[in-house]
């Protein structure tokens, strides 16, 4: 027993050695920031960085409501950072006087998520369509219509996300509706669409996704531009479909939530990783576009090389929905799940 | 101690009556919309009316429940039987080796089942040599989510049970063969009252908590009919209403204790007429 007490002090003697000057508690989508920008950032301001990670805006959200999170930063999609502006859950840490500012591509400075860019700075962006695995579905994919009304090659075998925004979203590009209908028939519309669709659905589920799609357990997902291409240069025969009606777009910013123990820190982080040379790195770890000035010749996913990452087809971002869309879009859910 | 348990429902509770905020969260306040709410809601035509979907869920989920309880239990009885019969030392071997899928995260084990059942993996292989087509998969039905439902489940029969079958007086047993009990009328009339403790904490520890089970339903299921938990989830999340979703959970919490309490009284009378 003794020796365990000794081995336990002087684990805490070195614990207390070895801790750095301050802290930085990250709460960002799992697996988004590149492990090697933490190690850099860490040694370079001696900094104790320690992240975790969510799979939904839902769950930062509700977590950032129940307030004292303790975190200093996190990176919700645009329609996610508006509520939370307005529901004053984040700092105005005056993103517009930062480097960092200088550094965002001009299309997307000051846009409606945060038009005066005090609250945040971008740090990703994508798309979500759906992928099919090429060696089960060598059809066209050109549009929407082969994902919710499929042919005998694809039925009983696509599977959606379990998330309601992003597939009502398509639903709706597919019809033609505006996100956040306000208008009962339209999102009525949606559901039957849906409900047709589903003894189509293998599966509705935001798990797995690559394992499902590649072992050909399915063989259509819907899915994020970035986690096919790099499940694609990870060998997986999958493909991102480009339709014709559009793509469900999203845009991740790092903000810093009220009460953050380490701004100052949490400022520093978004500096640093907001250097051409550190986006550069980020990208290629992420495999989504940087909103962010990078090394063009560092880059590892070109027009070329991953498509996906560069659309021609129109990308319709997602809008934070007042009450009542959002109460149609979870009356469609349920009903479609009841 | 105690109180520390009691809060956070009392918390829940005090939100399923409070006031739902435009994007989530919620104001204190008096308001029964969210228990209104499970029968009724506004329809396609903008009218009131009574709305089956909840109810249909909460049904399914205990239905779900209660089957996996069931299976459990006739699956335990024997496992726990045989251990119990066991010399000693293989009986704590075997004990332990009931405990040791608890020893690893639920989602591994689920995620084990998926390879198993899906396509390709070993179970759809082993039928193919029976003539079954080739890469069939046994994923996304209603017996994909039983099986990992039962398999995350049943160390918490298994346990009771035997601690019960274990404390049987063999020589009762003996008795009732004595007195031309066959193996059945054995069975029926002397070890399952005798086991019968066991057998309800075994229930009650497997049928709680399946009732919020919600891995099992969307990853082996593949979420196509939606259980409590993910519906409370959808409240708290996308839906953004916390109010809702808290009365929900607290309706569920209710339809429990009234199952409990009954089972207790039940057990009770039964005790005082021994």
């Amino acid at each position: 027993m003794n020796k365990l007490y000794s081995a336990t002090a002087i684990a805490l003697c070195f614990g207390t050695l070895a801790a750095a000057e301050g802290k930085l508690n990250l709460y960002v989508w799992s697996e988004s920031i590149a492990p090697e920008l933490i190690e850099k950032f860490s040694q370079e301001y001696d900094v104790d960085v320690s992240v975790d990670g969510y799979t939904s805006n839902e769950d930062l959200l509700t977590k950032l409501q129940a307030g004292a999170s303790g975190y200093d930063l996190a990176a919700p999609s645009q329609h996610f950072l508006r509520i939370m502006i307005d529901e004053e859950l984040i700092e105005d840490f005056g993103a517009s006087e930062l480097d960092a500012y200088d550094a965002i591509d001009e299309r997307w400075r000051n846009q409606w998520w945060d038009e005066t860019q005090e609250y945040s700075i971008p740090l990703a962006y994508g798309s979500a369509g759906f992928a099919v695995n090429t060696a089960e579905y060598d059809g066209p994919t050109d549009s929407l219509k082969y994902f919710f009304e499929p042919e005998s090659d694809l039925a009983g075998k696509i599977a959606m996300l379990s998330y309601p925004d992003e597939v009502i979203g398509a639903a709706q590009l597919y019809l033609g509706i505006p996100f956040c209908s306000e208008d009962p028939d339209e999102m009525k519309r949606v559901l039957d669409l849906l409900m047709a669709q589903k003894e189509h659905v293998a599966a509705y589920s935001s798990d797995n996704i690559e394992g499902r799609l590649s072992s050909g357990e399915v063989a259509a997902h819907f899915w994020w531009d970035g986690e096919v291409v790099r499940a694609k240069g990870d060998g997986a025969p999958v493909e991102y479909a480009m339709t014709k009606e559009g793509l469900v777009g999203w845009i991740d910013s790092l903000v810093i939530p009220k009460g953050a123990p380490n701004r100052d820190n949490a400022i520093k982080f978004i500096e640093f990783i907001s250097t051409p040379e550190n986006a550069t790195a980020q990208m290629n770890y992420y495999a989504h576009s940087s909103p962010l000035e990078v090394v063009e010749a560092d880059k590892k996913y070109t027009k070329e090389n991953a498509p996906a990452l560069y659309p021609e087809v129109p990308v319709e971002m997602s809008r934070s929905c007042s009450p009542a869309a959002q109460d149609l879009v979870t009356r469609v859910w349920t009903q479609l799940l009841q | 101690m105690g109180f520390a348990l009691i809060l956070p429902i009392f918390i829940v509770g005090a939100v399923s009556v409070a006031t739902r905020g435009a994007y989530g969260g919620f104001d204190w306040g008096f308001d029964l919309t969210g228990y209104r709410q499970i029968m009724f809601n506004e329809g396609w035509t903008g009218e009131m009316e009574f709305t089956a979907q909840y109810l249909i869920i909460i049904f399914r989920t205990i239905l779900l429940a209660a089957i996996t309880t069931v299976l459990c239990l006739i699956l335990a009885v024997p496992v726990a039987y045989w251990i119990a019969s066991q010399p000693g030392h293989r009986k704590s071997i075997l004990v332990f080796l009931v405990t040791l899928p608890f020893w690893m995260s639920m989602i591994l084990r689920v995620y084990a089942w998926m390879i198993i059942l899906g396509k390709g993996g070993p179970l759809p292989r082993f039928l193919g040599l029976f003539g079954a087509p080739e890469g069939m998969t046994l994923m996304y039905n209603d017996g994909a989510t039983l099986a990992a439902m039962v398999y995350t489940y049943i160390p918490l029969m298994v346990l009771p049970v035997f601690a019960s079958i274990e404390k049987l007086d063999g020589t009762l047993i003996e008795a009732a063969h004595d007195l031309y009990g066959n193996r059945w009328v054995t069975l029926r009339r002397v070890i399952l009252p005798l086991t019968a403790p066991g057998i309800a904490s075994g229930a009650i520890l497997v049928f709680v908590p399946a009732l919020g089970a919600v891995l099992e339903p969307i990853l082996m299921g593949g979420g196509k009919q939606m259980m409590m938990g993910s519906l409370i989830q959808l409240q708290f999340g996308g839906g953004r209403n916390w109010p809702f979703g808290a009365a929900i959970a607290i309706t569920l919490l209710t339809v429990v204790m009234l199952v409990l309490i009954a089972i207790a009284i039940r057990s009770a009378r039964r005790e005082m007429k021994q």
